[in-house]
């Protein structure tokens, strides 16, 4: 069963081995290793689920001296989410990337891709975490730029530069670690941490801890640091873009989350976590308001990334005052189901986008409105998309915004509330000023367009965050071992 | 209703960054100060040279990076694949520069054999003493570097399709052994220790051909030039005019 944890890894890397040496035939090869990293997911997901963690230690060295990989519910919940956007996103790409110049491109980079995010997902090792990161900032940024215009590669050259800087702050973090408690491993450290032996090793891994989330939020575009981000998701090609903004940057946060609530939580205080929530509040008030003000329909959807991830940072406050229970890991479930339902949600919507800007010729959202009417269902999913963005039922987000909504309340702290009514308002005024575009007063158009390999994938995923994280969300509930969280 | 995507950098944001920089960095020695005046880590540098027995080498480096921590060498591997994928991706290279007058060619006919005799050297001195696969892939991309300087267009690499297997035949070797040892109902890169040196030495051998191939090719800066580019007179206007005799 441990294998499937080794295979995460080795059938991506494999792929991009395979695709890097027979050009030729990538689009194929490419297509194939990602099915097949879907279905090994599958069974490292039903591993997860009967044992409810799976454990491994690399070439059989136990940490500290080897690496350590550890699958529990909330690491199955992200790789079954990055599997299934990317086996979307793969068949949208073998539609968008005609030209076999680029497909060649294309292809190794996103498969090296996809093997660091599984990496990042599964490594219990700060430092093996560091050399994914690496991989995961150098091949996002290098698909990014594959537009090839010139906005695409400044806005990736920065992106480069920024995620260079998060490394390396993490790495300086990680570096503290190591010579203050002599491991890198999770769970080691997490133990030492708890037994607390030194004031000084408590200052010692409160700045590591500091450090690597500076650099980890510098990657996860929290506001104010998110200023890379518009630019490089919306000038990259829409397959990329979908990549980049549900998968790579959740990538970050959750390893924040994994380090702030579970390695370090000795460590944190309600002021760090006040700070963290302050910063969410900030993106998704403004995120939302430069969302509504775009007048492109990536740039739309790239504001709306920097919202949303907001939304994941508000946890943090009401996670921190709460104690250990059933409320908590309730909230924690709630947490891992906005990440989920955002991930799908808006690599439906960014495919659904790139879909209308091939038809249209640009993505000027105020010369929309006929390009929107004939293609019903396209126009479906940029609706379903937009659902989840907001949070209506019956999408995930909905049970996700309720139950931190509840949790706020129940913890006292009412303003985070207030922050979430002016978040899922503006979200209402942009997504409904995208979709009134459809039902404009253009004449009724006399045929409508619909491409089932283009739009067939934006669509599963809109509705995979709509209706059946919404509606289905028990099975989440089981993998992160908690009671469900709307009784 | 524009969206002002570049802001312009302003002075006192400047100023404000470089504040925060000396507050960080005051902070950063402090806590290094104070934590490395009460209790400093032992680190594992015990550990590892306590289980090198185990790991089929006698050099507590290569130990690390071939044995105890592998899967951060196969993946810093292909940080490096990743790196000329995403230079290739930019586009042709330059056609580089024009042929080297006699001396530099001297040189370089001294220089390029006794760099690939010292990479060969790294790589077998690597199992017991400082060396190995990035020093001696190094070193011969090194020589690649000397040949592009003279005015080689390819810096001595092969064609395309050869230089796409090289550059991963070093990973593929690594992820190989791994697999097979995983078929063998052993762990990922868990090696019998009987062939464990031998292992690592063949991943080495290919790691080193596969790291000179992509800091070569990196160099080079873009897709290798279609093959039958043997110094066309065109190639000698384009580059490096002040370095005509």
């Amino acid at each position: 069963m441990t294998d499937s944890l080794v295979l995460a890894l080795v059938v991506p890397l494999a792929g991009a081995l395979l695709v890097t040496a027979l050009p030729a035939h990538a689009a194929r090869i490419g297509l194939f290793s990602v099915m097949l990293n879907t279905l090994n997911i599958a069974l490292l997901t039903l591993g997860v689920w009967q044992h409810d963690e799976l454990q491994l230690a690399l070439g059989d060295w136990a940490p500290p001296l080897g690496i350590g990989f550890v699958a529990d519910g909330l690491s199955a919940a992200m790789l079954a989410m990055t599997a299934l956007v990317s086996l979307a996103i793969s068949v949208y790409a073998g539609d968008y990337f005609r030209d076999p110049a680029r497909a060649r491109h294309f292809w190794p980079l996103w498969l090296l891709l996809l093997t660091s995010l599984n990496g990042l997902f599964l490594a219990a090792d700060l430092f093996n975490l560091y050399v994914n990161l690496e991989l995961l900032g150098l091949s996002a940024a290098a698909l990014g730029a594959l537009g090839g215009q010139r906005t695409a590669l400044e806005a990736n050259l920065r992106y480069l530069l920024v995620g260079l800087l998060g490394s390396m702050t993490y790495l300086l973090g990680v570096a503290l670690i190591y010579s203050g408690f002599s491991t890198l491993d999770f769970a080691q450290l997490a133990a030492q941490l708890a037994r607390g032996d030194a004031a000084a090793s408590g200052l010692l891994g409160a700045t590591a801890l500091g450090l690597m989330v500076m650099g980890l939020a510098l990657k996860a575009a929290l506001f104010p640091l998110h200023f890379w981000l518009p630019p490089a998701h919306g000038s990259a090609p829409a397959p990329v873009s979908a990549a980049l903004s549900a998968l790579v940057v959740k990538a970050a946060f959750y390893l924040i989350l994994r380090l702030w609530l579970e390695v370090f939580a000795p460590l944190t205080t309600q002021g760090a976590a006040n700070l963290l929530g302050l910063l969410g509040a900030g993106a998704v008030l403004w995120g939302s308001w430069q969302a509504l003000r775009a007048e492109r329909l990536k740039l739309l959807a790239a504001y709306s990334t920097v919202a949303q991830l907001g939304y994941l940072f508000l946890f943090f406050p009401i996670l921190q005052g709460l104690p250990a229970g059933e409320t908590r890991s309730n909230l924690f479930a709630a947490v891992t189901l906005m990440a989920l339902a955002h991930g799908f949600a808006k690599s439906g919507l960014f495919l659904a986008a790139g879909f209308v800007q091939q038809q249209a010729g640009h993505d000027r959202i105020a010369e929309l409105g006929t390009t929107l009417q004939q293609l019903p269902a396209t126009t479906l999913t940029l609706a379903l998309a937009g659902t989840a963005l907001i949070g209506l039922p019956p999408s995930g987000s909905f049970v996700a915004k309720w139950l931190l909504l509840g949790g706020a309340m129940a913890n006292g702290q009412w303003w985070w509330v207030l922050v979430l009514l002016a978040g899922t308002l503006l979200a209402v005024a942009y997504v409904f000023r995208l979709m009134t575009r459809a039902f404009g007063l253009e004449p009724t158009p006399r045929h409508f367009f619909t491409q089932a390999r283009a739009e067939g994938p934006a669509l599963l995923l809109a509705a995979m965050a709509t209706g059946v994280l919404g509606v289905a969300t028990a099975p989440l509930w089981h993998l992160l071992g908690t009671s469900g969280g709307l009784g | 209703m524009r969206n002002s995507l570049e802001p312009k950098p302003q002075r006192s944001a400047a100023l404000l960054v470089v504040v925060l920089l000396i507050l960080l960095a005051g902070l950063l020695q402090w806590v290094y100060f104070t934590h490395a005046a009460t209790a400093p880590g032992a680190g594992l540098t015990a550990l590892a040279q306590a289980e090198l027995p185990r790991s089929g080498v006698t050099n507590p480096v290569t130990a690390v990076l071939l044995n105890y921590r592998a899967l951060d060498t196969l993946l810093e591997l292909s940080v490096l694949l990743t790196a000329m994928l995403g230079i290739w991706s930019l586009g042709p290279a330059t056609p580089g520069y024009q042929q080297a007058g006699a001396v530099f060619a001297g040189l370089a006919a001294w220089v390029v054999p006794l760099l690939i005799l010292s990479g060969g050297y790294l790589l077998w001195i690597g199992a017991k003493a400082p060396g190995g696969a990035f020093q001696a892939g190094a070193l011969l991309a090194a020589a690649g570097v000397i040949q592009r300087l003279g005015g080689d267009p390819r810096a001595s690499l092969p064609n395309e399709s050869a230089q796409r297997w090289l550059a991963i035949a070093g990973i593929g070797i690594f992820a190989l052994v791994g697999l097979a040892t995983l078929v063998a109902g052993r762990g990922f890169l868990d090696y019998p220790l009987a062939w464990a040196g031998w292992l690592i030495l063949l991943i080495e051998t290919f790691a080193t051909l596969t790291i000179a191939t992509l800091l070569t090719a990196a160099y080079v800066g873009g897709q290798p030039p279609p093959s039958q580019t043997t110094a066309t007179p065109g190639m000698h206007r384009m580059q490096a005019p002040d370095r005509k005799a």
